[in-house]
């Protein structure tokens, strides 16, 4: 709200200076965003406007009055309320449905939309422009003048924060003010211009011909107030901020009124109000209050009364604060006190917002400050702080994916299902059953991910437009799935991989395939994400997936379970993303990964006697059904207890030499004992027996 | 005669240990030890001495030649080292770029939440998680949001369904922290969330948060104010403090707004702190009766705080970034720096 300093002034006993009374109100949680430099549009005066940001629960602040009332508290200094009194507006006709006065008749028929509804006539008024103060203080409120009269009800919605309404009475049927719900396609043309077709949800006011307002948010063109109105209605009513809120937001007007309405406007304002903008209208238009007020209240709206215990005011704060001072700090900021073991507080109607004890305890601190509460630290520590084994388990994860040259990426977690498409995603895997957001914030993101990948390959394409060729990414994220049963959709951690480029920081002079990423390279990397997480066994089988090159692609599992895939990614999507080919990728389930992982290892005691090696090289048909890891099974299962480990070293296939279709592969075997060292002859009996055995069982022709 | 051998003898040691290479030690060896040395001259000398003198001299001379030889010996192997020590041999260029495996790096953001996440623990905290998609419950009711009401609006919710909803907050692990223990409860609740905000330079509709909570008996918002300063201090160093404001929050009562020195400017007001010297980083409060006694917690008995706030800001301030749409580029360039 525009808060312009000079006319504060005139609700402030003391002086205080701008800087002072910034910070006085932003540390009291009245934020002052800015201070802005005025000057007239007619360069005659000037004044300085405090931007302040109210909280939604502090309506009251959005006056002058309540600010000043705050400021004058927060500086212990004296406020100054701007009282007027009427014998007409005291005395009012009071009802709680409807109340006649001369020509004026108020009718409250929605008492749930309308609480209270105060009118008072005012006749032979002069309309024309407003003062050179009034224009002045309107500029500087940033309010558009437009008479003597609209001018007054808005200085009067600024100065004590209670929206009014003028009405050229004249046009007003039969006198007769009723505030209802409006008939389905209800049609009002507002001051703004606009039509609008209202519906049971909105409340007007109305007269016997119509609607003429809409309540709390705006009135009409047609009964608006003219160079030729000379008998004005005030309207001075108070609205539920639900109703008005829900108007307000679903026309998509949001005016003054409607602002305050849904920040709670003081219910005993409207007399007063009607008070005060009847002084000023009778002092810049002229004219004289024809008649008593009406005033049609649905209900009494009394104070509250509310009792704070001092000892627990300072034991919540952590201060040393005694009774009368914390009456004191409440009874500047309008409260009433009474002073006893407890405080009993008188809460003025114009703060619904303190409901309870600890509200009252808030406004203490506020006052008091919260720079003047100390610094201490929680005690009687008696938890551990400590990430559990499951977090713990998580960062070692990311930190081996790290220790293999991977940075990490985030991307969005939302994605559009054309990603899908882009990347060749298969079109019947449950990675297409979207979890759909109802509103998204753009259309390239409309649902939420399943899968890691379109992110990293998203990632990838912006670094090889840079001309960055190596990429080395990986990301631990959310992905979501619908899930019909549960109230909650399906959450899973997943981990993805990216890579492409060199392996180095530097390649020079070696060749490609010892500097390039290539699927085995990528296969290593899962393999000692695997290994650093305690080894869980993991197998991997050939996989076809449209994502990934036809022939260099693998599923991941653990034990009998699918955990995920891997694979160098398909020329066509390589292209589509502007990857280079060669590009690899993979994407684990975490969740499933970690679930089988451990922490501590147990130690395996460290051969003490030396191993003897021999070396198996097998041609074989080039399949997968001889592919390397079953031809390594079959060694294992043959070569017996001796056998330590088993490597392949070398894989050619050379039509030439072996034939076409199949491949050459040699095996690195490594026997031991762990209580004596073996002698040759025990070694060449299981290399002869492994030789029979990869012939006979197996079909393999051994290379002699 | 017998001084002569000696004098002999010391001058070839001298001659020997002052060759500076292999060349003046050859030569000095022609000119003693050679075959037409001078050690030869003296042996051939002594055999025209009277009889009875030969043999002791024979013997004298012997030693003379026997260290004489030493020396020499000892020279010589000296040179042979120093010389290969000279050699040459393989040279490379030392220039070259180094040709190691890269070392892979966290991400910025989450490594400003590691750090905070480290500072916490130490102050007995443990981390608790929560999903990233919730429900109204949890979101909103639970933390005492009143519907219909403007609090709302700060919150722009992407919705998923009719009661399931991208966390605005992480609030709501919380509550489902509380719901499962009695106080004592120190937790603080990091990860991602999601408001329906426009990408610019300072905004984005993905964030990560951390938030924490302490409840137990005696918890003051004095308490809240010091952890709070922990926290900038650690982060930022002593010179770093935190500022305390009003501020309104549905789920804490008193709440407040808190402030974080300038570190750009230490507090003097520059443009990234709008000139104040302070830079909004959380909010703050003593955790609402209401949310207390939702949960079944008895509110005379127990009372607690809680905070939260964004990461982004913190990491921006933290690595000098001033582009919030960095995080998320995917840029190799941009990560590999941290």
């Amino acid at each position: 709200m525009r808060i312009p300093y000079n006319w504060l002034q005139d609700y402030l006993q003391a002086d205080i200076e701008i800087e002072r009374l910034c910070h006085l109100l932003t540390m009291g949680g009245l934020e002052v965003e800015e201070v802005r430099d005025w000057t007239a549009t007619d360069g005659e005066a000037t004044d300085q406007i405090l931007m302040t940001a109210v909280t939604p629960n502090r309506g009251d602040l959005l006056s002058m009055i309540g600010v000043a009332r705050h400021a004058a508290a927060l500086s212990r200094t004296d406020f100054v309320d701007p009282v007027t009194s009427f014998p007409e507006i005291d005395n009012p006709v009071t009802d709680r449905e409807k109340a006649s006065i001369g020509p004026v008749t108020v009718e409250i028929a929605d008492s749930v939309g309308c609480l209270r509804y105060s009118a008072l006539l005012i006749e032979d008024v002069e309309v024309g422009p407003s003062p050179d103060w009034l224009r002045y203080r309107m500029e500087a409120a940033g309010i558009r003048s437009i008479n003597n009269v609209v001018d007054c009800t808005n200085y009067v919605v600024w100065e004590m924060g209670q929206p009014l309404h003028a009405f050229d009475f004249r046009l007003l049927k039969d006198g007769y003010i009723i505030v209802r719900r409006a008939e389905d396609e209800e049609k009002l043309l507002l001051l703004d211009d606009t039509w609008q077709t209202l519906g049971p949800e909105d409340v007007v006011i109305a007269d016997p011909m119509g609607a003429v307002a809409l309540a709390g948010i705006m009135g009409g063109t047609d009964t608006q107030v003219s160079e030729t109105t000379s008998r004005v209605l005030l309207e001075s009513a108070h609205f539920d901020p639900v109703a008005i809120r829900r108007t307000s937001l679903r026309l998509g007007v949001s005016t003054e009124a409607s602002y305050r309405f849904e920040r709670h406007v003081d219910p005993n304002l409207t007399l007063p109000a009607l008070a005060r903008a009847a002084e000023l209208i009778m002092m810049t238009a002229g004219g004289q209050i024809a008649h008593a007020a009406i005033d049609v209240k649905t209900r009494d709206f009394a104070t509250k009364s509310l009792q704070l215990r001092p000892a627990r005011c300072n034991s919540l704060l952590g201060t040393d604060l005694d009774a009368a001072a914390m009456a004191d700090f409440l009874r500047r900021l309008g409260f009433g006190v009474e002073e006893g073991e407890l405080l009993t507080v008188e809460v003025p109607t114009f703060r619904p917002d303190v409901e309870r004890e600890i509200d009252l305890v808030e406004e203490v601190a506020i006052v008091y400050g919260y720079e003047n509460i100390e610094l201490t630290v929680p005690g009687h520590l008696t938890c551990t702080g400590r990430l559990t084994e499951q977090q713990r388990l998580r960062r070692r994860a990311g930190e081996l994916l790290r220790e293999c040259g991977l940075c990490e990426n985030l991307s969005f977690s939302m994605m559009d299902p054309s990603d899908l498409d882009e990347c060749h995603w298969p079109q019947d895997d449950a990675c297409r059953d979207f979890l759909e957001l109802a509103n998204p914030a753009s259309s390239d993101l409309t649902v939420m991910r399943t899968t890691l990948l379109p992110g990293l390959l998203t990632a990838a394409a912006h670094n090889a437009r840079q001309r960055v060729s190596d990429i080395a990414l990986y990301e631990i994220g959310t992905v979501f799935f619908p899930q019909d049963e549960q109230s909650l959709p399906g959450e899973r951690q997943h981990v993805a991989v990216l890579m492409t480029g060199s392996l180095l920081t530097a390649d020079w002079n070696l060749p490609v395939e010892q500097a390039q990423v290539d699927f085995y390279y990528m296969k290593g990397i899962i393999e000692q994400l695997c290994g650093g997480l305690g080894g869980p066994e993991l197998s991997f089988v050939r996989q076809n997936h449209s994502t990934f090159h036809p022939g260099k692609c693998a599923q991941v599992l653990l034990g009998d379970e699918t955990i995920g895939l891997m694979g160098e990614i398909a020329a066509e999507v390589a292209e589509a993303y502007d990857l280079p080919d060669g590009a690899c990728a993979s994407e684990l389930n975490l969740d499933m990964l970690l679930e089988r992982a451990v922490l501590y290892t147990t130690h395996q005691p460290v051969a003490r006697f030396p191993a003897a090696e021999r070396d198996l090289a097998i041609i074989v048909p080039d399949n997968d059904e001889f592919a390397s890891a079953r031809l390594i099974e079959e060694i294992e299962q043959a070569a017996g207890e001796f056998l330590e480990s088993v490597t392949p070293f070398d894989v050619y296939s050379d039509p030439q030499q072996i034939g076409a279709g199949r491949k050459s592969i040699a095996f690195r075997l490594v026997f031991r004992a762990d209580d004596r060292t073996l002698i040759d002859a025990e070694v060449e009996a299981v290399m002869s027996a492994v030789h029979s055995y990869v012939e006979e069982e197996v079909g393999a022709e051994v290379r002699k | 005669m017998e001084d002569k051998l000696e004098q002999l003898r010391d001058e070839a040691v001298a001659a020997f240990q002052n060759a500076k290479d292999e060349e003046q030690l050859e030569q000095a060896r022609v000119e003693y030890l050679g075959r037409h040395g001078r050690l030869r001259e003296a042996m051939t000398n002594i055999a025209n001495l009277p009889e009875e003198r030969r043999p002791i001299m024979g013997s004298l001379a012997n030693r003379a030649s026997r260290e004489m030889e030493q020396v020499y010996q000892q020279r010589q192997q000296e040179l042979a080292q120093q010389a290969a020590a000279q050699e040459p041999g393989e040279q490379i260029d030392v220039t070259l770029p180094g040709r190691a495996s890269r070392v892979g790096r966290r991400h910025p953001l989450l490594a400003t939440l590691d750090e905070m996440i480290e500072i916490f623990l130490g102050l007995g905290f443990t981390v608790a998680e929560g999903p990233e998609v919730e429900n109204y419950y949890y979101s909103f009711e639970a933390l005492n949001y009143p519907e219909f009401h403007p609090a709302m609006d700060e919150q722009m919710t992407f919705y998923v369904g009719d009661d399931a909803l991208l966390r605005s907050q992480t609030s709501p692990v919380q509550i489902r922290v509380m719901e499962q223990q009695q106080p004592p409860v120190r937790i603080v609740a990091p990860g991602r969330c999601f408001r329906r905000d426009t990408v610019d330079a300072t905004h984005c509709h993905t964030f990560y948060q951390l938030e924490g909570l302490l409840v137990d008996e005696g918890v003051t918002f004095a308490d809240l104010k010091g952890t709070l300063e922990v926290l900038a201090r650690e982060m930022f160093g002593p010179a770093c403090h935190m500022r305390f404001r009003p501020d309104f929050f549905p789920f804490t009562e008193p709440s407040a707004e808190v402030c974080l020195t300038c570190m750009i400017c230490g507090g003097e007001g520059c443009r990234v702190c709008s000139q104040t010297g302070w830079l909004e980083i959380m909010g703050a409060g003593m955790v609402d009766p209401n949310v207390l006694a939702g949960i079944g917690y008895d509110t005379e008995k127990y009372t607690g705080f809680a905070f939260g706030g964004g990461i982004e800001r913190l990491a921006m301030l933290r690595y000098g970034i001033d582009d919030i749409r960095l995080f998320y580029s995917g840029d190799m360039r941009f990560l590999a720096q941290f």
